[in-house]
C-alpha cells in the first residue's frame, strides 16, 4: 500500500505560555488501516481575481463519501491578496497569501465541488487532492 | 504581535515512482494584513455521544467575520469511526481515526456554523480556533 503522511505543527507565543500542537496522520483509505490512499492529483495554477473554478470536481466520477484529502496552500507574498474556498456553494474561508489548508472532502454527492475564487490580485495556488480513485470519463475524439 | 506558525508536511516514498515531499509554513495574520492573530480558543477536547450528533462547534454567530483558523483532530485509534464535519450544513468530509485537519474559517454568516457527528458513542475530539478579532 502507499503510505503518505500528513503533519501539521502549530507554534505559538499568543499565550503567556508557548503553545505547540503537533499531529500527524497516515492518509488511509475509508475505514481500514490496512490500505493508503493510493491516488493522487496535483496542480498548480494562478488563479486571477474575479475568477471561479472547480478546484475538485465532485461529478468527475470520484468515488463518493471516501477519506480523501485536500491540500490547498496560497503561494502569493502579497498580504492583501486572498481566494474564497468554498464546497457547494457554502463559504469555508478565505485562503491568504501564504495560507494553507488540508481538510478531508467527502466529495458525497454531485454538487459538493471545491471552487476557488479569485478575490483580489492574481494567486498562485498548489493544490493536491489524495483520493481513493475515479472512473475517468470516456474521451470522445477517434484518431 | 503574537506570532503564530502553522507548518505543514506531506510525505510518500511510495505513493509515486518519485518521493513525495510538500512542506508549507506560515504565520498566521489577521485578514489583508501582516498583523498576527491575536485571540485564541484555546485547545480543547470534547467527549461526544451519539446524541452529540450535529453538534455546534463553532457557532458563526459568536464571530465577526474574519481569517480565523480551525484545527481539528480525532483522537480515536478505531479505524472505521470519524466525525462528519459540516459548514452551514455542507458537509465536508469525514475526519476518520487519527486525522486531522486545518483550514480558513471565514464565519460570514450566522448560519455559517461549524458542525461535528460522531460516528459513534464517546468518541473524543480535539480542536481549536485562532481568531481574528
Amino acid at each position: 500500500m502507499a503510505t503518505t503522511t500528513a503533519a501539521v505543527t502549530l507554534t505559538s507565543d499568543l499565550l503567556s505560555d508557548n503553545m505547540s500542537v503537533s499531529a500527524s496522520t497516515t492518509c488511509m483509505k475509508a475505514g481500514t488501516t490496512a490500505d493508503g490512499l493510493d491516488m493522487m492529483d496535483y496542480r498548480y495554477l494562478d488563479i486571477a481575481s474575479g475568477t471561479n473554478w472547480d478546484l475538485s470536481n465532485a461529478d468527475n466520477s470520484l468515488n463518493k463519501n471516501k477519506a480523501n484529502k485536500v491540500y490547498i496552500a496560497n503561494h502569493s507574498t502579497d498580504e492583501t491578496y486572498y481566494v474564497i474556498i468554498t464546497i457547494d456553494a457554502t463559504v469555508v474561508g478565505r485562503l491568504y497569501a501564504g495560507d494553507w489548508m488540508f481538510i478531508p472532502w467527502g466529495a458525497e454527492d454531485a454538487t459538493a465541488d471545491i471552487e476557488i475564487q479569485g478575490a483580489t490580485g492574481t494567486n498562485t495556488i498548489c493544490y493536491a487532492l489524495f483520493h481513493e480513485g475515479q472512473t475517468l470519463h470516456a474521451g470522445g475524439d477517434t484518431v | 504581535m503574537a506570532t503564530t506558525i502553522a507548518s505543514i508536511t506531506i510525505n510518500s516514498t511510495d505513493l509515486l515512482t518519485d518521493e513525495l515531499s510538500l512542506s508549507t509554513s506560515t504565520t498566521l495574520t489577521a485578514a489583508g494584513i501582516s498583523t498576527g492573530l491575536v485571540g485564541s480558543g484555546g485547545l480543547g477536547r470534547k467527549k461526544l455521544a451519539s446524541g452529540h450528533a450535529q453538534y455546534v462547534l463553532f457557532d458563526g454567530d459568536a464571530y465577526t467575520n474574519g481569517a480565523h483558523k480551525i484545527y481539528l483532530k480525532n483522537t480515536s485509534t478505531t479505524a472505521s469511526e470519524y466525525f462528519t464535519i459540516e459548514i452551514n450544513s455542507e458537509q465536508m468530509g469525514k475526519l476518520y481515526a487519527g486525522d486531522w485537519a486545518f483550514f480558513p474559517w471565514e464565519a460570514n454568516a450566522d448560519t455559517n456554523d461549524i458542525k461535528i457527528d460522531p460516528s459513534a458513542d464517546d468518541m473524543v475530539l480535539e480542536y481549536m480556533i485562532l481568531i481574528d478579532e
